[in-house]
């Protein structure tokens, strides 16, 4: 088990005949998703367009998404890792008692036609969102839908991928691996990159209050983490880093207002397929841009003396 | 100003085999004398020109991929602390890019070629190209399965796909074009691969892989790239592929190439049962194309981790092994794999690999146009280069590892039989002046007047682990002292090596309208800003 099986967005475009979204509202949270690329549009090998395509809503309420959607399953919520275990054991042949599946919200049936229509499939593709990532389950959750799609290579084209949001979240993913090893949850403190999600995330160190400052850029935690971790901000020096007044800024010790990357400050931003864009800014700001300012505070460190006694500071030469 | 005086010299480029002379470098370049300044004195040790990467995989999407698919390998690596002036970070297969920077200097390697980048994310591998240090960089754009190009092959405008490949290389702002398993990626877009060079590829009437391979090859010799088509045969790694290799090389009559990672497409049988070298065959075919270069893509026992733009190839290695699987398909232009591998000496299917690699170096009778590689991370890590080098110089040595392999597998080979040993001519030849050659790269691997200031002074005793090149007691680029004694000294930033080739400017009216239609971002986005290459330094095309 591990691994994952994808594609960037054109791909969905051009050859996509059967699209699952699973635990998330793409209507109302990813509003183009559906015209950019996955359902209107006309593909390459797709020429009919939505009426090429079947979509699969699979989430614990109704939303807007499912109004979009061919086939509405609505499960009960946190059984998400017992459907997608079912849905894989289904697809290797294996015999399910229907009885055991009832808690899902789905019968046996249901379960038995999606596996049928994934396997019929010439490329299919599985969205996932928060609602299966952050639930009961966590990562198990999305571990046992990225080994559904790789095993559905078996049968057909499959691939899988997460919904991602929270404006560049995909580019400090991508570059923090280049330049630690590790996409988030990285503690430098020992002078290398340790990693350890579950105790050097964010939210874990926080809510332990084990850090004694917060330099914050292009985050809002004050609006989303658990209250002790909101708490602890507000109790260390934090800085702030932001366009406009946030939750965070209110009570951070200093809030630098920058220029708004992508309007007014140029940039580069990670797709959710990691891809990479450019941003070019239309209008100049009277504020600088974050890298500028993070520039001039790592040289205004630079100029300080090191904390530690000077024996125990590595050198260059 | 600086003299390195009383060391034994190698370079080959310049026919120096082994004489005891000065090294004059000024400004970043060697010099035929210079008037004060430092000496260092090189008495009793080698001096090489810096070492060459034809083939490696150390930036970009495919690679960064892989960093997130293995915390479990980093955990493990070597780590690099942080120090005033340089970067921490981590070695292992997939190092952390100021590692990579650290890692080759280390080993005292200077230039280095990236062989995969998609277009489309080809911004994403030059910020990790410039955050990789020391070193010089180039990099090869993935073409053979883009499929703008490849429909124009079809409809067999030859012209047009010129143009388009003209154009594509200087959007990219890379330094030359690589093939892998031609038309292969592009049916994988559908769960198949391409295993006949003569059958139609799937979703194409009549486009086969041998169209590919010898339009490619035409068009990159017709721009003059410095650097011929690079290219990964198809039906990597798959018992009996040496009929595919040979009848390839044969397709390639009449124009120049450079065969990736021969290793892997050295094989004789036909099943894994039967699986047994076909390093003499394709040694013998090798030796009679002199168009061709290629390197070895050797592999050693121990923790790898494949990474391919070959995605057929990476499903089949999942479902055989089990290990976890990662892919990434780029639309309308490649994909990749990533399976992360362990090379055992008592599995005869890898033991058989591990021989082939040294038979291919080994029975090819041209240093200088076949050289070592591992196809990094793909056979084991660039960082264990001198294990090989020792291989190839000690006989003895050699036969003694050959006699541990299980015997079934050394009935399926020959490097039990060979004698040859490498000469340091040799080795300065296959890790230097060789692929600096083959990529057009005039200034590197020898050290002539003119050339960069990038030198490698070994010790010419073995280093305490009995490895002759693991440890340079100097390493020079640009002709400051970036390592002495395995010690960073100085972290320079590196230049990046592109290629301007000349086409036809109305192919964007052609290319913006089918761009649209298939892709998902804006064509003003697709090419790279050539301020975010920065470094870089315009090659010029051959005339």
């Amino acid at each position: 088990m591990g691994g994952k099986i994808t594609c960037t967005l054109g791909e969905v475009k051009n050859r996509a005949d059967f699209i699952v979204y699973w635990g998330g509202n793409p209507a109302e949270c990813h509003p183009r998703h559906f015209t950019k690329y996955t359902l209107t549009q006309k593909g390459k090998f797709v020429p009919l367009g939505r009426k090429g395509r079947t979509m699969v809503l699979v989430d614990i309420r109704e939303t807007p998404s499912a109004k979009a959607a061919d086939i509405f399953l609505q499960i009960r919520p946190g059984k998400d890792f017992e459907v997608v275990t079912t849905l894989r054991a289904l697809l290797k042949g294996q015999r399910i008692d229907p009885a055991r599946v009832a808690d899902t919200g789905l019968t046996l049936d249901q379960l038995q036609d999606l596996v049928d229509r994934m396997k019929r499939a010439k490329f299919g593709v599985i969205f996932f969102g928060m609602g299966l990532s952050m639930t009961r389950g966590k990562h198990m959750n999305s571990g046992a839908i990225l080994t559904l799609a790789a095993e559905l290579n078996a049968f057909t084209k499959f691939v899988c991928m997460p919904m991602r949001g929270h404006g560049n979240v995909t580019g400090a993913d991508v570059v923090l691996r280049w330049t630690t090893g590790y996409p988030f949850g990285v503690n430098l403190s020992r002078g290398y990159p340790r990693f350890n999600p579950g105790e050097f995330s964010t939210v874990d160190l926080l809510v332990r209050g084990d850090n004694d400052a917060a330099l914050i850029l292009g985050a809002d935690p004050g609006a989303t983490m658990p209250q002790p971790g909101i708490d602890h901000l507000a109790r260390i020096p934090t800085i702030v880093l932001d366009p406009k007044v946030t939750h965070t800024s209110r009570l951070a010790r200093v809030h630098i207002t920058t220029a708004v990357t992508g309007i007014s400050a140029p940039g580069t931003a990670y797709r959710m397929d990691e891809i990479p864009l450019p941003l070019r800014p239309a209008l100049t700001s009277p504020y600088p841009t974050d890298e500028e300012v993070i520039r001039r505070i790592r040289q205004a460190v630079a100029r300080k003396p090191a904390w530690a006694p000077p024996a125990a500071v590595p050198t260059a030469s | 100003m600086l003299r390195i005086t009383g060391g034994t010299v190698y370079d080959p480029a310049n026919g120096v085999n082994g004489v005891v002379r000065d090294v004059c470098i000024a400004d970043g370049r060697i010099v035929s004398d210079v008037e004060g300044g430092r000496t260092i004195d090189a008495t009793g040790m080698i001096v090489f020109p810096g070492g060459v990467d034809v083939h490696t995989h150390v930036a970009g999407g495919a690679l960064n991929f892989a960093r997130g698919l293995v915390p479990e390998n980093q955990r493990v690596a070597r780590k690099f602390l942080h120090a005033p002036g340089r970067r921490g970070g981590i070695g292992g297969m997939t190092p952390t890019t100021f590692a990579t920077g650290y890692l080759y200097a280390g080993m005292g390697w200077t230039t280095v070629n990236e062989a995969a980048v998609p277009i489309l994310t080809a911004k994403h591998t030059h910020e990790e190209l410039h955050d990789t240090p020391i070193v010089d960089k180039s990099c090869l754009l993935l073409m053979a399965n883009n499929e703008i190009v490849l429909d124009l092959l079809e409809a067999g405008e030859v012209e047009r796909a010129r143009d388009v490949v003209g154009w594509l290389v200087w959007a990219a702002k890379v330094y030359g074009v690589k093939a892998v398993n031609p038309g292969g990626v592009a049916a994988w877009k559908w769960g198949k691969n391409a295993s006949a060079l003569h059958g139609p590829i799937e979703g194409y009437k009549t486009l086969t892989p041998a169209t590919i391979i010898s339009g490619l090859a035409g068009i990159v010799d017709d721009l003059g790239l410095p650097h011929p088509m690079h290219l990964h045969c198809n039906n990597l790694g798959n018992p009996g592929n040496v009929a595919t290799t040979i009848e390839t090389m044969k397709l390639l009559q009449g124009h120049r190439a450079h065969m990736a990672h021969l290793q892997f497409h050295a094989y004789g049988g036909d099943g894994w049962e039967t699986m047994r070298s076909g390093a003499v065959e394709v040694a013998e075919a090798f030796d009679s194309h002199p168009n061709l270069t290629a390197d070895a893509g050797a592999i050693l026992f121990g923790d790898a981790v494949t990474i391919t733009a070959d995605g057929p190839w990476q499903h089949m290695l999942h479902q055989l092994t089990g290990r976890k699987w990662g892919n990434l398909d780029v639309e309308n232009e490649t994909g990749c794999g990533i399976v992360p591998y362990v090379y055992r000496d008592r599995h005869i299917v890898n033991a058989v690999q591990w021989a082939v690699g040294l038979e291919l170096l080994l029975l090819t009778r041209d240093p200088w146009r076949m050289f070592l590689t591992t196809d990094h991370p793909n056979g084991g890590a660039f960082w264990r280069y001198p294990e090989i080098i020792q291989l190839l110089m000690d006989a003895e040595y050699r036969k003694e590892q050959v006699r541990k392999l299980p015997e079934a597998a050394q009935s399926r080979i020959v490097l039990g039989d060979i004698d040859r040993e490498y000469s340091l001519y040799d080795v300065a030849i296959v890790t230097a002046a060789g692929p600096a050659r083959a990529l057009g790269l005039t200034q590197k691997g020898h050290l002539g007047v003119g050339a960069d200031a990038d030198v490698t002074i070994y010790p010419a005793k073995p280093a305490a682990d009995g490895v002759l090149f693991s440890y340079p007691r100097y390493v020079l680029k640009a002709g400051e002292i970036v390592v002495e004694e395995g010690e960073i000294r100085a972290v320079t930033d590196g230049r990046e090596f592109i290629v301007k080739p000349a086409f036809d400017d109305r192919i964007e009216e052609y290319l913006r309208p089918l761009f649209q239609k298939v892709y998902t971002i804006s064509f003003e986005n697709y090419p790279v800003e050539i301020e975010r290459v920065r470094g870089a330094s315009v090659v010029g095309v051959r005339s």
